[in-house]
């Protein structure tokens, strides 16, 4: 990684730029390059995202001042400017239309994640209904031969 | 609402200021609008595109109706338009939404080809506007009331303009009195905030809003481009598959 002036830095391809669990108090703007995002679940990273120029991540940490919730490496030699918690005000100062792309950007995941909960929702209902459909087969195999 | 696009025809322009006293742009706008449609480009206002500070009801209504009367046909055809609002027409914030093939929205990025555009009216960045937004309000509002009095004020600074700047070409960059670089006639705080903007990952940041039109090399090999305003040799962006020039309209 190589720091450059006014929060540039450059990776390269397959750099960590972020570590699941590690704090950070910095978020990020892709200026050029392409980025992807996991999450470890038990001994796998899933997938979650790919990034590229003009998205940003790590709104969460400088936000909440919570542990990174996912990993984030370079896809392809990228460029990021990175934005820390104090400096944030004073972007979007700069830069108004900032604060409401941010925003706007956290509302589209948020109704995405909403849709995700819906479909596990349903297909937990199905998994729920199929379960009990084969209990009651496997509990009443004359009742439901007569049936 | 949908701020990010694909065009792979586009023509952007601004300021036409439809409605003011002073306009004469009706007649230029709607050739520029039967060239787009002619042509197969979708169409982006950005910001100022009628003017609701410099008129009157009667006389908004008038010189709008009129000209949309003009553009009627062509608003039936496959023509796409996007009306980034600006600070004269700031009014229609109240409408930012998608209305059918138009499409208000306080800015767009555009992406054509592998470029990244920011269209954005500009007058966030205007000095005195962030400073004193209602005291620039009023005092457009008086300005309109002296317009309604003088009318031909305008073409008197154009006049200026014309003898200060000389060509009618969109100029490129000069040091201010302060020796920052900047477009002659504008304030170098559209410069830095199109530096900041273009930081964000986009390759051109095209404004209006200052009336001067230009071009500007940021760093990183980006730019800055201003399409001026109608009153007075009108300008205009031409993205066309990934590829973007700033262009005088002739017709």
């Amino acid at each position: 990684m190589v720091y450059k002036d006014l929060g540039e830095r450059d990776y390269a391809t397959g750099d960590t730029i972020v570590r699941e669990g590690e704090m950070g108090t910095e978020m990020f703007i892709i200026q050029e390059g392409k980025v992807v995002v996991t999450k470890r679940i038990g001994d796998t990273d899933v997938f979650l995202a790919t990034l590229e120029r003009g998205d940003f991540f790590g709104e969460m940490s400088l936000l909440e001042s919570v542990p990174r919730t996912a990993t984030v490496r370079a896809l392809t030699p990228s460029r990021l400017v990175a934005v820390r918690a104090g400096e944030l005000l004073m972007k979007i100062r700069r830069d108004p239309t900032f604060a409401f792309e941010m925003l706007q950007r956290m509302s589209s995941r948020v109704r995405q994640l909403n849709d995700q909960v819906v479909q596990l929702m349903q297909m937990d209902q199905v998994t729920r209904e199929e379960l009990e459909k084969l209990s009651l087969r496997t509990e009443f195999p004359e009742r439901k031969a007569h049936e | 609402m949908i701020t990010d696009l694909r065009e792979d025809r586009l023509l952007i322009t601004s300021d036409i200021h439809l409605g003011a006293f002073s306009c004469q742009a009706g007649g230029p706008f709607t050739r520029f609008f039967e060239f787009a449609c002619a042509n197969g480009f979708n169409i982006c206002i950005n910001g100022d595109g009628i003017d609701v500070l410099h008129t009157t009801l009667g006389h908004i209504t008038r010189d709008v109706s009129r000209v949309l009367g003009n553009l009627q046909p062509m608003l039936r055809s496959q023509t796409r338009i996007y009306y980034v609002i600006g600070n004269h027409d700031i009014i229609l914030e109240h409408f930012l939404s998608d209305w059918g093939s138009l499409r208000l929205v306080p800015f767009l990025n555009v992406s054509s080809g592998d470029l990244r555009i920011r269209v954005e009216h500009g007058h966030l960045y205007d000095p005195f506007f962030m400073k004193h937004p209602d005291l620039q309000s009023a005092l457009t509002r008086f300005m309109g009331i002296f317009l309604r009095m003088k009318p031909n004020w305008y073409s008197w600074t154009n006049t200026f303009r014309k003898i200060r700047y000389r060509k009618p070409e969109a100029a490129q960059s000069q040091r201010d009195k302060h020796g920052r670089l900047t477009i002659p006639g504008q304030n170098s705080a559209f410069i830095q905030a199109a530096d900041e903007l273009a930081r964000r990952g986009f390759d051109y940041v095209v404004m209006g809003h200052t009336h001067a039109p230009g071009t500007f090399d940021l760093s990183g090999g980006k730019k800055y481009v201003n399409t001026g305003s109608w009153f007075h040799h009108p300008h205009y962006v031409k993205i066309e598959n990934g590829t973007l020039e700033l262009k005088l309209w002739n017709g």
